[in-house]
């Protein structure tokens, strides 16, 4: 690799000669990523450093440098009846919620109902073809639904007239730039889109069997409503990654989350209790030497883990809760 | 894809998605919906004779626009999405494009038009190369009297010039600010400006 950089031949390599020294080394680093990405990732975790210049969450340092920023901003889409825009570092979600009208179901006839979806399309990530809704989206949007579902929209408040009327919410979510952690990120969009959520006043008619909306601000008598929301059911989600089976990383990176044997997720809600918790893998490995006495236990070392995550996650909880509750 | 490799240029790839909640009326439009596939190849036969593919044989470059609100003038957002995000990807063209709605209420002519007004004139999208002054592209599918449409038409390609000066303000901004990070490599970064270090 060196011989070819500092070739003096006329040929397609002279464009490197124009490259100042700064450059080439940063050329030479983005090669070797692309080569030996795992060898990669450790020489900086080595050094108690992130690629991206963040901290990674060991023992002595459990400081919120390690979280990427947060940037929310509710209400721009305007054909909405809520809508929000969540950026996790340069992971970026797009959620507009759609309320419509439709007959609940015979087994439910006081309820509403709530469907969740996210879009991954191949804008987002050259790691996505066009097409149908790979794995990957699938499985996102299942989580979702399950976490959404638990509550935090009473089903029943979005009824009209029960056995005739009910409100569905359209909750339809776009990511536009994979960054790593869309599931945070779109957890929290929804999050945001259902809280900016505004529904017009809707009667329903039994003699013409219609529902009747009207229009905000045009009847002070028949004020829009803000959605009905349970508040200590409002999940907020924190995702850890383990790399090496040794480094905990929370709020793992699209180059990161490739390298990853475990994902943690932790799902609190806002008075930071928790809602939800998934771990897919073994946890961080403690025992550097076998035989070391409490560490040595597999399930002390999960719970060790999951430990950390949870407190960690706690920590961040009460910087998100700012973000969304001050939009 | 493989079949539509060309040996001598780069094959220009464009898809519209519609999110299904920028329109009044929730609609969950598939990739094979006949409007998105009619404004996909509109913009492909607008592109490719602006792009230097001769540049990039036996490649393809995709395109992908993602409309998340519509208020009117949708072909005319995609043209100049599209020649921004070619400038920020670096992709070499011959020229910006430039694009415009114009339309006409009896007698007096409007410029970029919103959906209410799109809805009830008629209108045409006109876009244009602001250097050489040609019209790359013209879009119409209402009916506009003839004696009307030569007074829309100019006008249109005289907006598209305005429409340049902002895009060039905004690309030059966009490098000024590249540059100013480049000379600031080393530092560390949070995470939200690590996308400046484009090389």
């Amino acid at each position: 690799m060196d011989t070819v950089l500092s070739s003096a031949t006329p040929s397609a390599t002279d464009v490197n000669s124009f490259l100042s020294a700064a450059e080439k080394e940063a050329l030479k680093a983005a090669t070797f990523q692309r080569l030996h990405p795992q060898i990669y990732l450790e020489r900086f975790l080595e050094e108690k450093i992130r690629p991206d210049g963040r901290s990674i969450a060991d023992d002595e340092n459990e400081d919120t440098h390690a979280w990427r920023n947060v940037e929310v901003n509710v209400g721009s889409i305007t054909t909405t009846s809520g809508s929000a825009l969540v950026r996790l570092g340069n992971t970026t979600v797009v959620c507009g919620v759609k309320a419509e009208i439709c007959e609940p179901e015979l087994d439910n006839s006081d309820e509403g109902f709530l469907v969740p979806n996210v879009d991954l399309p191949a804008l987002c990530s050259p790691k996505f073809k066009t097409g149908p809704p790979t794995e990957e989206a699938q499985v996102l949007s299942e989580r979702l639904n399950e976490v959404l579902g638990n509550g935090m929209i009473p089903l029943s408040s979005l009824c009209i007239y029960p056995g005739k009327s009910a409100w569905v919410l359209y909750v339809d979510a776009t990511v536009i730039n994979y960054d790593g952690n869309v599931f945070d990120a779109a957890l929290l969009a929804m999050v945001c889109a259902l809280k900016n959520v505004s529904l017009p006043h809707a009667e329903f008619n039994p003699e013409l069997n219609r529902t009747i909306c009207t229009r905000p601000k045009s009847d002070s008598s028949k004020p829009a409503r803000k959605l009905i929301i349970e508040e200590d059911l409002v999940p907020l989600s924190f995702s850890f990654g383990v790399f090496a089976g040794s480094y905990l990383l929370p709020d793992p990176t699209a180059s990161e989350e490739s390298l990853l044997d475990t994902t943690i997720s932790i799902i609190l809600n806002t008075r930071a209790r928790i809602l939800a918790l998934s771990q897919l893998g073994t946890g961080v490995d403690k025992s550097e030497a076998p035989g070391q006495g409490v560490a040595d236990i597999p399930h002390t070392r999960e719970a060790d883990t999951l430990a950390r995550c949870i407190s960690l996650a706690k920590k961040r909880q009460a910087v998100i809760m700012k973000k969304v509750y001050d939009t | 894809m493989r079949s539509q490799t060309y040996h001598d240029r780069a094959n220009v790839n464009i898809e519209v998605a519609i999110a299904a909640f920028s329109a009044s009326e929730r609609r969950k439009r598939g990739r094979g919906d006949k409007r998105i596939l009619e404004l996909s190849q509109t913009l492909k036969s607008t592109f490719e004779p602006v792009i230097q593919t001769s540049l990039y044989p036996r490649s393809q470059i995709d395109i992908y626009i993602q409309v998340l609100q519509q208020d009117g003038g949708l072909l005319q957002a995609c043209v100049n999405a599209t020649t921004l995000a070619l400038a920020n990807a670096g992709i070499p063209m011959y020229d910006f494009v430039c694009a415009v709605t114009g339309g006409v209420h009896s007698t007096s002519p409007l410029l970029d038009l919103t959906l209410l007004e799109e809805n009830d004139l008629p209108n045409v999208t006109v876009a244009v190369m602001p250097r050489s002054g040609k019209i790359t592209l013209v879009s119409m599918e209402t009916r506009l009297h003839v004696d009307r449409f030569e007074e829309i038409f100019r006008l249109a390609g005289e907006a598209g010039t305005v429409i340049h000066r902002e895009m060039r303000r905004a690309v030059k901004d966009r490098t000024e600010q590249l540059v100013a990070s480049m000379q600031s490599v080393g530092r560390p970064s949070t995470g939200a400006d690590v996308g400046d270090n484009e090389y």
